[in-house]
């Protein structure tokens, strides 16, 4: 069997990652002459089944139940192996990273992440994704079949509603739940860094900010006055100045905003690997130097305490 | 309890990105000026099994690597750092095999070295990124996985794992054994080996074995891409002319500045 | 009774005399107890090889102990100190001179020697002595200087001194009174005595008073010989000995080697830890303060003390043989205060057993035993060896702040987090430049250096370093040198990428092992080139290249670029084609300066550059104050009031010089910043005495 499967974990909604794996999901079946599945986990399955089966074949419901990796990853195997798909496609999040190398050793495919370009090459099904902290690109031939591959979804663009919609169905699996881990607690931050990847416009601090103050004192203003999202590299996560959950990078989030203001950043390749898709970056650092430039449209060297305040000013100034 | 911990040797991926070269035939870095360094996912993974023996005082770690023979020195390190037993499985055929590989000889020298409750890996490497051993190697040795941990507590003859998502944290509770992969975190910083342990790590027993010594495929195993392969590698060109902002005063600058962002999100 | 001739009755008026000789006993014994327990306290200590070239050690006890040099660089210390120690040996010689007459028969104390020396001279040094105390009273009680020390023992000492001569005039003046003395008028203090006596004194009151007051000069002398030993007074026998058994190398060549293989414990966290030549430092100490006196980190209001580290570890010290369990009681440290965080050897590893550091060395912890040896002071050195050029006997402070420095980051891993990452990033790239960008043959884009694997003919070996390859202000002092070599056709190469950090900021912070391992290495490859003469632009390379790798089998010609750029001036090979106009004054490099004593080639270079003044600024050459960079502490973040570059800045731009020279890689980012912090008071420039000569002599036209 051709076909593609795509599996989503529909808390996010029908948002910008959802449409990009569609998108990617339709073409590759395209170039495959089969049909595309998608299949929904999750409490929020049912309500976002109707924007799914607008521009998909299938819309199969799995489960609504809050995630649990093992039983989760059980059901999608038991669906895999009835619908023996060519591909199986996944996003970038939490649950599907983790997901994906398991599921691909279950069904005796070949896994693999953070592909940002799919294609079949003869037999084989080939992606794109960068390598060595983001300072190369490779091209990653997956031998065995299925193929199963989380994409960095918001660099995909979406499909075309189609004129007929799909057929949604709900799957009867007769999966014993695994109880040999299970999730007691989970939180989810207020502060609203799950839209770090949806962001438009981003306020990220590096190394070179100091401590955590600076970023609630100087930055954060910032960032409110330019409508933008706060981001951090991963030193400043590891120092413990902000959540872990700020971490942009090549093992952090991939944003893809107009504008990434990078503050006190250097711009290490790691950190260029999580927003290599920005639209346009700007970085204000003291070393004139510093990779990040290489990366930007425009840029200031100069102390960050010296310029984030005026810089504040300014912009209050503009915006009247 | 018996913690196993694996560590891969790599490159140092923190060499100047202009020192960075590759071999497009081979299709892999080429080694220049980088020394070769432990993971540093895998060196979270050790620290995390380091202060979770200080917490509970009553586990042996031992750590274990499939590489070259370069990797000894991983491995020494980690003795340094006070990790109970290493283990090496030497790597005489494709230096770069595909993750199913790596998690078929984990898994062979795994029930080689005896029973663990415990399975630790760092959730990537900074060469290749596959992010792929931990889940693989949980299917290999049919055991549960928690990924993304970066806080181990026991709790009742379980453990209780603490997870990284992209919108906060998961707390989990999982039996053992089980694998976990770990994420860097600011209380996993690895710590710095006192000399007199660097020294004496060089005199402790490292048990080291050739892949035909393991219970696998070994042939297979040297192939090392029957699950996927490198078709290409290459640099990316990309260069962007940066526009720095100028002036006569820091006030100019600035309000030139504010200027290039009021211009680029209007757009908004 | 006046025997013929000039001379005086030994013992008039004195009966009983058996007395004195059986007092001399207890008095000798706790004298001679007192030097035994010093003495023995020292052997504790480890081996030290201190006794070779007894010439020079010879010339050094002369210079310094008789002569005095260090202690006269305080005119006014140095004169009352000549009064008291001279008028003491004086006095002492008198003493014997009483003796061999009186006890031996040699009938010495007569004629003109009697008048001219046992009178005269005697009468002037007892003089001398007293007005050498009061001269030191009024220094110290009244001008109160910091730098001192102030305790009851040395306000005792001060009177003890001053009242045993003082009684000895009395003694003196009474008998000349009563015996009408013809030759009273050749001791002319003790005759003002006895003229200022007689009109109200009776001979019978006089005869009971000189009776009493040489009863009671001889206890409170005794008394004084007695307990010299236990106080800071020991300096008479221990600054000479001190003195003796000097470092007889350079400043730059103080720190120990440790043999890995056979040594119990890195580094020194406890007494038995130094050598005994260490601690004999601690008894040598004269609480003179000096050394905390030119302390940068002390002058900026930082804690770090080396006087408090002596005089700290000297009390630990006595403690420890005064309690022959070695335990330390709190009782017993009234000086000190409280026991701060003790370093404990005691500590437990991470599964909860005795760490093996404890088990090894079950000795007190001596870093935070007291405030002085507080791990943050000893973060706080630069390791500038000011403290040592200070020190009248030769103590070697800043050796001890490293030793117990490696034990923190050898056996406990414990240092601070930028050190930390300067010494990880060695281990894995070389140099401790953590996060750079930069690449080790950036600076020499377009200029055609050769590096040492593709020449064969290259005379000498431009060793770049890491802060003259890695950081980018720097890297133009390098360009400059290398222009200058070659315009002066000199064949030189460079190791390129094969060039690892020399290790000295390693060996500073206290990773002895792994600055061997770096020394060894880099020994290995420059020996693999047939390197036999090497230039660097860096003192720290500078000095490790010339003092240290010979220990690893590095043995090369080493020249600091400034020396070698201004032995090619000499010889014709540069000329300065212009001048510049400015005032120009030199900072000089602690580890090229003090630390090797080269201070005229980069001077040489400033005054060819310029033709406009030169000035010097009031703390230079050997007394040079810091930038504040060395001994690891560019790597750290000092709290904004306690800045020693800012301290240095201030005195540089004080000079009303338009440039600071400076010839290190170091100095120029510390003062750079310094000079930028001061930003608004004054504009001054920082260059490299190479960039200045570069300037001067690069063809006209150059863009440069």
């Amino acid at each position: 069997m051709n076909d593609v499967v795509i599996g989503v974990f529909a808390s996010g909604g029908f948002d910008k990652a959802a449409q990009g794996l569609v998108g990617a999901g339709r073409r590759l079946a395209d170039s495959l002459g089969s049909r595309l599945h998608v299949v929904l986990l999750g409490s929020a399955a049912l309500t976002v089944a109707d924007d799914f089966a607008r521009v998909v074949d299938t819309v199969i419901i799995v489960d609504q139940a809050e995630y649990e990796p093992e039983t989760c990853l059980s059901a999608l195997t038991r669906l895999c192996v009835e619908l023996l798909p060519r591909a199986v496609l996944l996003a970038n999040d939490t649950y599907s990273q983790e997901i994906t190398p398991r599921l691909a050793h279950r069904l005796g495919g070949s896994a693999v992440g953070d592909g940002v370009e799919v294609h079949i090459d003869g037999e084989a099904l080939c992606v794109s994704r960068q390598v060595y902290g983001g300072k190369a690109q490779a091209v990653i031939e997956l031998k065995r079949k299925p193929a199963v591959v989380w994409l960095r979804a918001r660099s995909f663009s979406p499909a075309n509603p189609r004129a007929t919609t799909g057929e949604i169905r709900q799957a009867v699996l007769d999966v014993p739940a695994d109880t040999r881990t299970r999730i007691i607690e989970r939180k989810r931050e207020a502060s609203g860094a799950a839209r770090l990847e949806e962001a438009r416009v981003i306020v990220s601090g590096g190394r070179g900010i100091g401590g955590s103050e600076p970023f609630e004192m100087e930055l954060k203003p910032l960032a409110d006055l330019m409508g933008a999202q706060m981001a951090a590299s991963r030193a400043a996560c590891d120092a413990g100045w902000v959540p872990p959950t700020w971490q942009v990078g090549q093992t952090g989030k991939k944003v893809t905003p107009d504008l990434y203001l990078a503050i006190a950043i250097t711009g290490a390749s790691q950190h260029m690997a999580g927003i290599s898709e920005a639209k346009n970056i700007a970085a204000i650092n003291t070393d004139p130097d510093a990779p990040i430039f290489k990366h930007c449209r425009f840029g200031i060297v100069e102390d960050y305490r010296k310029v984030v305040p005026l810089l504040r000013e300014k912009l209050v100034a503009l915006q009247k | 309890m018996n913690i196993l911990v694996c560590l891969k040797q790599i490159l140092d991926p923190e060499i100047p990105a202009r020192d960075f070269r590759i071999d497009p035939v081979k299709r892999e870095a080429e080694r220049g000026t980088a020394n070769l360094v432990t993971n540093i996912f895998c060196e979270n993974a050790l620290e995390t099994a380091l202060q979770f023996r200080e917490r509970t005082s009553d586990a042996t770690i031992t750590v274990l690597c499939y590489g070259a023979s370069t990797a000894e020195d991983s491995l020494r390190k980690a003795l340094a750092m006070k990790a109970d037993a290493a283990a090496l499985v030497v790597n005489d055929g494709n230096q770069n095999p595909d993750p199913l590989t790596v998690a078929r000889v984990l898994a062979a020298a795994i029930r080689k070295l005896g029973t663990f409750e415990l399975i630790m890996v760092g959730r990537e490497a900074g060469d290749w990124g596959a992010g792929q051993t931990g889940g693989l190697l949980a299917e290999e040795l049919g055991l549960p996985c928690v990924s993304f941990v970066d806080r181990i507590e026991s709790s009742d003859g379980k453990l209780r794992l603490k997870r990284q998502t992209d919108t906060g944290w998961e707390l989990f509770e999982a039996e053992l054994p089980v694998v976990v992969s770990i994420t860097n975190d600011e209380h996993n910083v690895p710590r710095i080996p006192k000399v007199r342990d660097v020294m004496m790590s060089y005199r402790q027993p490292l048990t080291q074995w050739k892949l035909d010594d393991l219970d696998i495929a070994s042939d297979e195993a040297r192939a090392g891409n029957t699950y996927y392969e490198v078709a290409k590698l290459s640099i990316p060109l990309k260069e962007t002319h940066c526009e720095f902002v100028t002036g006569d005063t820091l006030d100019e600058r600035v309000e030139k500045l504010a200027k290039c962002i009021v211009e680029v999100t209007r757009a908004l | 009774m006046n025997p013929a001739g000039p001379t005086r009755q030994i013992y008039w008026n004195i009966s009983q005399i058996w007395v004195m000789y059986f007092l001399l006993l207890p008095t000798v014994a706790i004298g001679i107890y007192g030097v035994y327990l010093r003495f023995s306290s020292w052997r504790r200590g480890a081996p030290a090889a201190r006794f070779d070239h007894p010439a020079a050690r010879i010339k050094l006890v002369l210079k310094h102990a008789i002569a005095q040099r260090r202690t006269a660089r305080n005119r006014y210390s140095g004169v009352f100190h000549q009064f008291i120690s001279y008028g003491f040996v004086i006095l002492t010689i008198a003493t014997t001179v009483v003796a061999l007459d009186a006890d031996f028969g040699t009938a010495i104390m007569r004629g003109n020697f009697y008048l001219y020396f046992q009178s005269f001279t005697v009468d002037l040094f007892g003089a001398l002595v007293l007005l050498g105390v009061a001269m030191a009273a009024a220094r110290r009680y009244l001008k109160r200087p910091k730098k001192l020390v102030y305790t009851d023992e040395a306000t005792l000492i001060l009177v003890a001194i001053f009242v045993i001569c003082l009684q000895g005039f009395l003694v003196e003046g009474w008998r000349i009174a009563a015996t009408n003395d013809p030759w009273g008028a050749w001791s002319p203090f003790g005759n003002l005595i006895a003229r200022a006596s007689r009109p109200w004194m009776s001979v019978a009151e006089l005869q009971w008073a000189h009776r009493g007051m040489w009863w009671f000069h001889l206890a409170v002398s005794f008394g004084f010989i007695a307990w010299l030993p236990y106080t800071k007074m020991m300096h008479v026998l221990t600054a000479p000995l001190n003195i003796y058994t000097a470092n007889l190398g350079p400043l730059g060549a103080s720190l120990k080697y440790i043999d890995f293989e056979n040594t119990e414990t890195f580094g020194v966290n406890s007494l038995n830890g130094f050598t005994w030549k260490d601690l004999l430092d601690l008894d040598a100490c004269t609480e003179c303060g000096r050394c905390t006196d030119v302390c940068p980190a002390n002058a900026v209001g930082k804690e770090l003390s080396p006087r408090d580290i002596i005089l700290q570890l000297r009390d630990l010290k006595d403690l420890g043989f005064r309690n022959s369990d070695f335990g330390l009681q709190k009782e017993a440290l009234p000086v000190m205060g409280q026991l701060s965080g003790v370093h404990d050897a005691n500590r437990k590893d991470a599964a909860g057993g005795p760490s093996q550091s404890a088990i090894r060395n079950p000795q007190p912890a001596i870093i935070g035993a007291v405030p002085a040896t507080s791990p943050a002071a000893l973060w706080q050195c630069t390791t500038c060896a000011a403290c040592m050029e200070a020190c009248p006997v030769y103590i070697e402070q800043m050796p001890k702040i490293v030793d117990m420095r490696r034990y923190l980051v050898m056996e406990e891993a414990d240092f601070p987090d930028s050190m930390q990452q300067a010494i990880m990033s060695l281990e894995k790239r070389g140099h401790p430049f953590s996060g750079t960008n930069a690449t080790r043959l950036d600076w020499a884009e377009g200029l055609g250096v050769k590096q040492i694997s593709e020449t064969k003919d290259a005379e000498v070996l431009l060793w770049v370093g890491c802060g003259g390859a890695l950081v980018e202000r720097n890297q133009k002092v390098t360009r400059s040198t290398a222009l200058l070599l070659e315009q002066a056709g000199v064949k030189f190469a460079i190791m390129g990428r094969e060039e690892k950090c020399s290790g000295d900021p390693a060996r500073r912070i206290g990773n002895e092992f792994l600055f061997e391992t770096l020394a060894k290495e880099n020994v290995e490859n420059l020996n693999k080139y047939e390197v036999k003469k090497v230039i660097t632009s860096c003192p720290h390379c500078f000095n490790t290249f010339k003092n240290e790798y010979p220990q690893y089998g590095g043995r090369f010609e080493v020249y600091h670029h400034s020396e070698y750029l201004a032995r090619l001036v000499d010889e014709g090979k540069l000329k300065p084609l212009s001048q510049l106009k400015e005032k120009i004054t030199f900072h000089d490099p602690c580890y090229l300066g003090r630390q090797n004593g080269v201070y005229d080639a980069p001077r040489q270079l400033v005054q060819i550059s310029a033709a406009g003044k030169t000035v010097e600024m009031e703390r230079s050459r050997a007394k040079s104050f810091c930038c504040g960079g060395g001994g690891g502490m560019s790597f750290i973040d000092e709290p904004a009031s306690q800045r020693v570059n800012q301290e240095r800045a201030r005195e540089a731009i004080e000079t009303g010089a338009d440039v600071l020279a400076v010839g290190c890689p170091f100095c120029m980012t510390m003062m750079e910043d310094g000079i930028n912090a001061r930003k608004g008071e004054r504009d001054i420039r920082v260059r490299d005495v190479a960039e200045l000569l570069w300037e001067a002599a690069k063809p006209r036209g150059t863009d440069e």
